[in-house]
Order: structure tokens, then sequence, then C-alpha cells
């Protein structure tokens, strides 16, 4: 497999003789990528750790002061864990949605599967600028969905879906749901369909087919997939103002706060940083979760 | 007898649970879109929706190189850079996810997440402390630096579906190739690179979109020279509910169908993707 | 091999696309010198490049070039590449501008290099730059869904609190406005706290607490029908056929400048001042007076526009104005209330 190398190394600016490609191990495939990251991801990151070590606003001097005041909150607490909840939420809601609708991908025949990946992918495609007002128009209080919930009569008064959590919650679910889908049907569309048929006549019912063949096989498309909606919903700075408004507060518009209209950075590096290590440790916990579950499915 | 029943009563339930869910996903993912469209052909001045009347004239107003010359400038910056970077993100990022595969147990996984964080890292934060680092370094804001900012904040992308799509190739295939005389750049072009094609394509695209849709890293990156597009909507947005940023996405989607159906005609994505 | 095709016309494409990157940039000369300004994103941003721009170069040999960044960007910006400055003139409101005093950010400024000296309300210029413009800050609301409110504790009663659209502390029109607010209710300048308590009171009632960016796209779909905000967005929006109207409210409307400033370290002071001169000369004033981009002059020689809430701007100094210098060490501490108070 080192040859592929020679196609990674290539255009990074290395001319690779394929007796040298062969001697890429692992890690000098992933070394290009790391090495960028070296130049323009660490030496930042570092700073904004650096930063966050400043004790007061103007940066003159170092302490513990930020790290103490975000720490010794609750309030801060109770931020990060909204952030982190609403990130779960979301990761649940695309998954009851995407999945059913890779089934869908699935099943359809390919001029409808030409279809449905550009219904997929679709999300992506209007600007998140004018996105958020689309959601204004869907869940405003005079907007389509009360529109309609009052035309026939479900309610005697508007519902209120703008700015709660519920409405956050369905606007990130189309928005992230082309992170979900994108993974998971490149993924699902190499599930050998004989698999599928021997199942159903062995007698197994949908769900179990679902449940005991299609879902592991399926599982790394949807673990990637839940994983970009996780990191990118708890950090989507702009759904989360414009949406979620300020009753809602969560951690990306309390650093953006704190950097940009009090200009207190070393406070806004703490939050940034506590975010990126909340999250992270979010992720690995769920990974390793995953893989002790994985390991009782094999032993 | 009851078996039959049983399945029967299942296979009812299957289908109206996951049907149901289904259509409920293709409504959310294709509602706000058309909203979306409808506005931006409104006849009224501002976003609005209903909209009033049906013109196109916000599309010709967006297409006027005399009038709309700000956001060409924009748009052409933006993909420029949502090309290269996303590109460069491709081609690094599938490197990379090749050779994470092969790495198991803890040093693969810490490699994993760190090359993740750029995701979980919130934008704006990143923006900041990059132009720090990079004027520091003696860079002024310019198309390269932007370029080289969003290259790590789109990565992610490529490095997780390539992954997923890795993660399902059978060693053995490739080991079947080597050993019957394979050189290993044939065994990667014949039977690895078509496999996680889907997985790259994927990736490629939500990198590409991301960078277009980027705006805390090319906020502060940018000079202004480099005016970027989503930065430039925002201020059309907010000042006058400009109907030209409606325009702008109902061209992005029109382009899409269009990029669709030619590479449907091409490259047979679909196809491949399908296997 | 389906796959050479495409990947060599890419490589190909991504070389085109790279080519202007590495290319050098024509430099152009001008006799009066070149500048990087900052503008306000959107209307700010057209009628500059329109209208200043084309002035600077016509009547004082200045090339100018824009980049358009909110007043809290441009500071954040020029603090993130300290050394080198991103762009040679600051446009500014008080709270980013006394933060930027603090830090350090400005050139000293000499009034005396500007020909428009005579024509400025003294006030306006002082040792750290000159206004360009005055706003005026009150409230906003739907004509025909709501009766015209008379004051700021009027926000908080029915009919306007269901259909208020609240913002906090984190722009300009917003802290003035709330300040305003808690000066009804016993508070001050430096005393925000009774505005929150009553707010705490009507919250479930408000109809959407939001950022500054979605008021507009709320306030036209409905959403609220009341919100502060300055009569610029006013003039904006209601020439974008949305039904909006400005009441001045009965303790008085807010009244602040914009500033124009130069950078620390900017190597073009001189084409600076020339850029300063065309932006107060009273042509382009005026130009800028008119729609779409509605500022409210400072250049005695220009008429206001009749649709703002007052004939000259002498009448300004009956307007509220507040002390920017006490306010900003405070504002950081109101954010942070404002947040616990809506999070409940």
């Amino acid at each position: 497999m080192s040859g592929a190398a020679a196609l990674a190394a290539a255009p990074a600016g290395r001319a690779a003789a394929p007796a040298r490609a062969r001697r890429l191990t692992p890690w000098g495939l992933a070394a290009p990528l790391g090495l960028a990251y070296a130049a323009f991801f660490v030496a930042p990151l570092l700073m904004l750790v650096a930063v966050s070590f400043y004790a007061d606003e103007r940066m003159t001097r170092w302490g513990l002061d930020q790290w103490r005041r975000f720490l010794l909150d609750g309030f801060h607490w109770k931020v990060v864990a909204d952030t982190l909840l609403l990130g779960l939420k979301s990761v649940v809601a695309t998954t009851l949605l995407g999945f059913p609708f890779a089934l869908l991908y699935r099943g359809a025949s390919p001029r409808w599967q030409r279809v449905l990946l550009f219904v997929a992918v679709m999300p992506l495609l209007t600007s998140v600028v004018v996105r958020t007002f689309a959601w204004i128009v869907i869940l405003g209080r005079e907007g389509v969905v009360n529109q309609l919930v009052l035309g026939l009569g479900l309610a005697a008064e508007p519902l209120r879906l703008l700015q709660t959590e519920l409405g956050l919650v369905i606007s990130l679910t189309q928005i992230e749901m082309p992170l979900l889908l994108l993974p998971l049907l490149s993924v699902m569309a190499r599930i050998d369909p004989r698999l599928l048929d021997a199942s159903a006549s062995l007698g197994a019912s949908p769900w179990r087919t679902l449940f005991r063949v299609i879902l592991p096989l399926a599982a790394p498309g949807l673990a990637a997939g839940c994983l970009l909606v996780f990191a990118s919903s708890t950090t989507a700075f702009i759904s989360q103002s414009v949406i979620g408004g300020g009753r809602l507060v969560y951690l990306p518009a309390m650093i953006w706060q704190q950097a940009m209209v009090v200009a207190n950075w070393p406070f806004a590096a703490t939050a940034a940083i506590a975010l990126l290590v909340s999250v992270s440790a979010v992720i690995a916990v769920i990974a390793y979760a995953g893989r002790v579950a994985a390991g009782h499915a094999h032993g | 007898m009851r078996m039959a029943r049983r399945r029967n009563a299942s296979e009812i339930s299957y289908g109206l649970v996951m049907g149901g869910l289904a259509v409920l996903a293709l409504l959310i993912l294709v509602g706000p879109v058309l909203v979306v469209l409808a506005t931006s052909f409104t006849d009224s001045r501002s976003i609005r929706f209903p909209p009033e009347g049906f013109s196109i004239r916000w599309y010709a107003l967006l297409l006027d190189a005399g009038r709309s010359r700000q956001i060409h400038r924009a748009a052409g910056n933006t993909l420029q850079v949502a090309l290269v970077s996303a590109g460069l993100a491709t081609l690094l990022g599938t490197a990379a996810a090749l050779g994470l595969s092969r790495l198991a147990g803890r040093a693969g996984r810490a490699a994993d997440a760190f090359l993740m964080s750029p995701l979980v890292l919130p934008g704006l934060a990143f923006g900041l402390a990059a132009l720090m680092y990079f004027t520091l370094l003696g860079f002024r804001p310019s198309l390269e630096l932007i370029i080289a900012g969003h290259l790590v904040v789109v990565a992610p992308f490529v490095l997780r579906t390539v992954g997923a799509s890795l993660s399902q190739l059978d060693p053995a295939l490739l080991d079947a190739s080597l050993s019957l005389g394979a050189s290993p750049l044939h065994g990667f072009r014949r039977i690895t690179l078509p496999l996680i094609a889907p997985g790259i394509a994927a990736g490629a695209f939500l990198a590409f979109m991301a960078s277009v849709d980027n705006v805390p890293v090319s906020l502060f990156l940018s000079s202004a020279r480099t005016d970027m597009l989503p930065i430039r909507m925002w201020g059309m947005m907010e000042s006058t509910l400009d109907v030209r940023v409606a325009a702008v996405s109902g061209t992005l989607v029109l382009a899409a169908f269009l990029l669709m159906l030619v590479m449907e005609r091409f490259t047979g994505l679909t196809r491949r993707m399908r296997g | 091999m389906s796959l050479a095709f495409p990947r060599r016309a890419l490589l190909a494409g991504a070389a085109a696309l790279a080519a202007p990157l590495v290319m050098p940039r024509p430099l152009r000369a001008q006799k009066g010198g070149s500048l990087v300004a900052t503008t306000y994103p959107g209307i700010w941003d057209d009628s500059f490049r329109e209208i200043v721009a084309p002035a600077a170069l016509k009547t004082k040999g200045v090339e100018v070039e824009f980049q358009a960044l909110f007043a809290v960007d441009q500071i954040a910006k020029f603090a993130a590449s300290r050394g080198a400055p991103p762009f040679d003139a600051f446009v500014l409101d008080p709270g980013p501008r006394i933060t930027a005093i603090e830090r350090g950010m400005f050139e000293p400024f000499d009034g005396k290099k500007l020909t428009t000296l005579p024509k400025l309300p003294p006030q306006l210029v002082d040792q750290w730059g000159a206004g360009c413009a005055a706003q005026v800050v009150g409230i906003a609301y739907n004509p025909k869904k709501v009766p015209k409110p008379g004051g700021w504790d009027d926000l908080l009663k029915e009919p306007w609190v269901s259909r208020l659209g609240l913002t906090g502390f984190g722009t300009t029109f917003g802290t003035v406005s709330l300040i305003e607010l808690a000066k009804v209710f016993g508070g001050s300048e430096t005393n925000v706290e009774p505005a929150l308590a009553e707010l705490k009171k009507v919250l479930p009632k408000i109809a959407a607490v939001g950022t500054p960016a979605a008021m507009p796209g709320l306030f036209q779909q409905g959403q609220c029908d009341v919100m502060y905000t300055n009569t610029q967005t006013v003039m904006a929006l209601k020439d974008r056929g949305v039904d909006i109207e400005f009441a001045t409210p009965r303790t008085g409307a807010v009244a602040f400048f914009t500033t124009l400033h130069i950078a620390k370290g900017s190597e073009n002071v001189e084409a600076a001042y020339k850029y300063i001169d065309t932006v107060l000369s009273a042509p382009v004033q005026e130009a800028l007076t008119r729609p779409p981009a509605n500022l409210v002059p400072v250049n005695k020689d220009v008429p206001l526009s009749p649709n703002l809430p007052m004939k000259s701007l002498d009448e300004m100094s009956g307007f509220v104005t507040h002390d920017w210098a006490k306010i900003n060490p405070l504002r950081g501490g109101w954010i942070e209330r404002f947040n616990r108070e809506m999070a409940k």
C-alpha cells in the first residue's frame, strides 16, 4: 500500500522514486499533514495556551488568574455542560434522521441515488448567513411551522420554537446532516447486498437485520459522521447565537464576547482551550466505549 | 403461521418508522433550501418570506459586473482559497489517513486525535492566534495565509471520511495483489484507490464547502485586497437585508446541480459510490 | 485509468489558480500616497468605496483601499498584529475607541492638519482623531403592529414588551440603550443593575433576545416589532421596504460620534490625514447624508436629512451622551451579568 506514498508525496514537492516510496512508513504518510499542522496549527495553539496564562486583560503579568476565574465559577461549568449536551443532542437527532435516510439511499435506483446525494449536500450549498435567516422564517412566530400548526388548529397560540434549544437542535440537524451523511453514505454503499439477503432468507426480521448486520457494517461511517457532527455543532458559533438567541449561552459565544467586545484575550483563550479539551475528552470517552463494546462483540 | 405474522408486523413497523424518519430527514434537509431559493426570487427590496412577486432582478444585479464588483472579487478570492486549500487538504489528508489506518494502538489514536483537533478549536480563537503567530514571523495578511489557515481547518473532514472508507478495506485484498507480484503503486491504484474513492470525494467536497463558508479564520487573515465572500455577505445581510445574499446561495445550488450532472456524465461519481 | 484525466485537469487547474498568488502585484504610485482604511461592513463599506475613495483620489491624489471590519474586529485584528498595523486608519464607535486609546493603538492626531477643521464642532477633534458622523440611538418600532412607544420604560410594558427584541451589551447602541433604561429605574451610567432587575421580571414575555446581527432579520419576519437601534439602521431598513419607524424616547435620544483615527505605526500618516480630511469635506459629507448611507453629518456646511429627529447639529447638544471611559471598565462585568440573567 506504500505506493500511496508516491501519490501523496509528489504534491508535497518530493519526486518519490518507487524504491524510496516503499520505505515510507505509516508515520511517513502522515508526516506531510503533520508538518503542515506543525507549521500552521501547533504554533498558534501554543500561543493560545500561553495567552491563557496571562493574569490580566492587558497581558502584562503571568498567573493562573483566568484559569481560576473560569474553573471556580459554577456558571462556566454549566455553560460547558450545556455546550457538550447540545453537541450530543445534535448527534442523536442527526443520527435518528440520517440513518434512515442512508437506508433509503441504499435501496434507491442509481438515478434516485443521484437525487438523494444532491439533497444530502444541499445544506452545505446555502451559506450560513442566509441559512440562519431561513430558520427564522421556518421556526419564527409567524413562521412556516406556526402557520401550519395554527392553520390545522393544533394550537391556539404560536409555538415558541425560535430561540429555544429545541429549535436550535432542529436547525443544527439540518446544518450538520451532510457531515453525517457523506461519510455514512460512502460506507453504506459498500455493504454487500448479499449479506442482507442472506440475513432475510435466514428469517431475521428487518429490525434484526438492521441492528445485527447493517449497523455493525456501517459503524465506521456512522462513527466518523457522528464525530464530525459533534465537533462542529459544539463550535457552531453563528447558528448557536442567531438561532439560539441570548437566552441560551454556549461557550463559543462567550469566547467571542470576551475576545472581541471586552478585549480580554487571556479569558477568551482559557475558555477556548477549555472547549477544545472538554470536546476532545467526550470524543475520547465515546471512542473508548466503542472499542470496549467492539471487544465484547468479538470476544 | 404465527411466526409469519410476527415477521409481517415487524416489517410494517420497520417500514413505518424508517420511512417516516427518512421523509422527515428529507423535509428538514430541503425545507430551508427551498425557503432560500424562494426568497431569492422575490420582487421586494429586502429579503423576506413569503416573497413578494417573482423576479430574477436580484440575480441580474448579482451578476452585474459593475454594481456587484466587490462581491465578484470576494467570490474569486473565496473560490481560489477553497480550491487550493481543499485540494491540498485532500492530498495530505488522504495520505495521512492511509498512514493512520496502519497504525494501531495508543500512538495511532493519539496522532488521530491530534489531527482532528482543529475541528474542535473555536474558529475565532484559532483565527486570532494564527494572526498573532504569522505577524510574529513577519507575514502580513494575504491569500496565502488564508489558504494555510483553511488547510488546517478543513483537513479533518478529509481525514475522517477517508479513514472511514479505509476501515472497510480488507487488507487481505492488497496482500493478495502484492503476493501476486503487483507493485505497491499498482496495488494502490487498482485496489485501494477505487475502494476509497467515494470517501475521498466526500471528504474533498466537505473540505471545499467548509472553506467557502468559513468566517472566523478568513476574518483575521484577510487584508483589504483579500476580501472574502461570507464576510461580505454578513455585512450585506446585517445592514440592508440585501436579497443578493439569497441569490448567492441560489447560484451555488444551481452550480452544484450542474456540477453533479457533469460529474455524472464524465466520471460516474455515484456509480463509483455504489461500487 | 479513468482517474488520470480528472486528476491531471485538477492539477492544471490548481496551478492556474495558484499562479496569481505568487505573481508580484503591481504597485501603483499616487502622488498623494496610498493607504488602507477600515470601514464598517454593509452600507458604510459600499458608500465609502463609492463616494470617499474617488473623492480622495480626485481632490487629494490619495488612493484609499477599504477593509470592511466591525469596530471590535478592528481592535482585535490590530492587537493580534502588533508592530505591523494591518491598516492605516480606524473607524470606531466610542467603546472600542477607548479600548484603543488605553492600549496605545493610535498615532497622536493634530487637528490643525485638517483643512476642514473650521467647519467642525470643536469637541469633535481631539488628540486621538476626528469624528466623522454622529449616531443617534432610540427606539425602532413597527407602526403596523404596535403603537409608538413614548419612553425606554414602555419597552417593559404591554403591548411592547411581548414584541420586544432585546440585545445585550455587545454593541455600542445596545449598551447605551440599557444604560438609559437603567436610568429610568434609578440607575446610572455606571449602574445598570436596575435595568437587569426589571428585565428579569418580564423576561418570559420578551419576544426575542438576539444577537445584534440577527435583529434586522428577526424584525423583518415579525419575530419582534420593537427594538433599540440607531437612525441609520432604521432608515436603511425603511429604504428596503421594511415597516419600521424611529421614536425618540421622552428622556431624549442618545447621541455619540463615530470617529476616525490613524493607526499606531502607520507608514502612511500624511495620506491618512488627507483621507480623513476628505471624509470630513462638505461635498463628501453631503453625499454620505443621502440614502442609502444616511449618515448624520458633522460638517456644519451640510444640511441634515429631514428624516432625522433634529434640525441641526447644535440641537444634538440636548441629546444624552455618555462617558465611555467610565463605561468601558465595567462593560465586561455587565456582559457576564447579562449572560447569567438571560440564561436563567
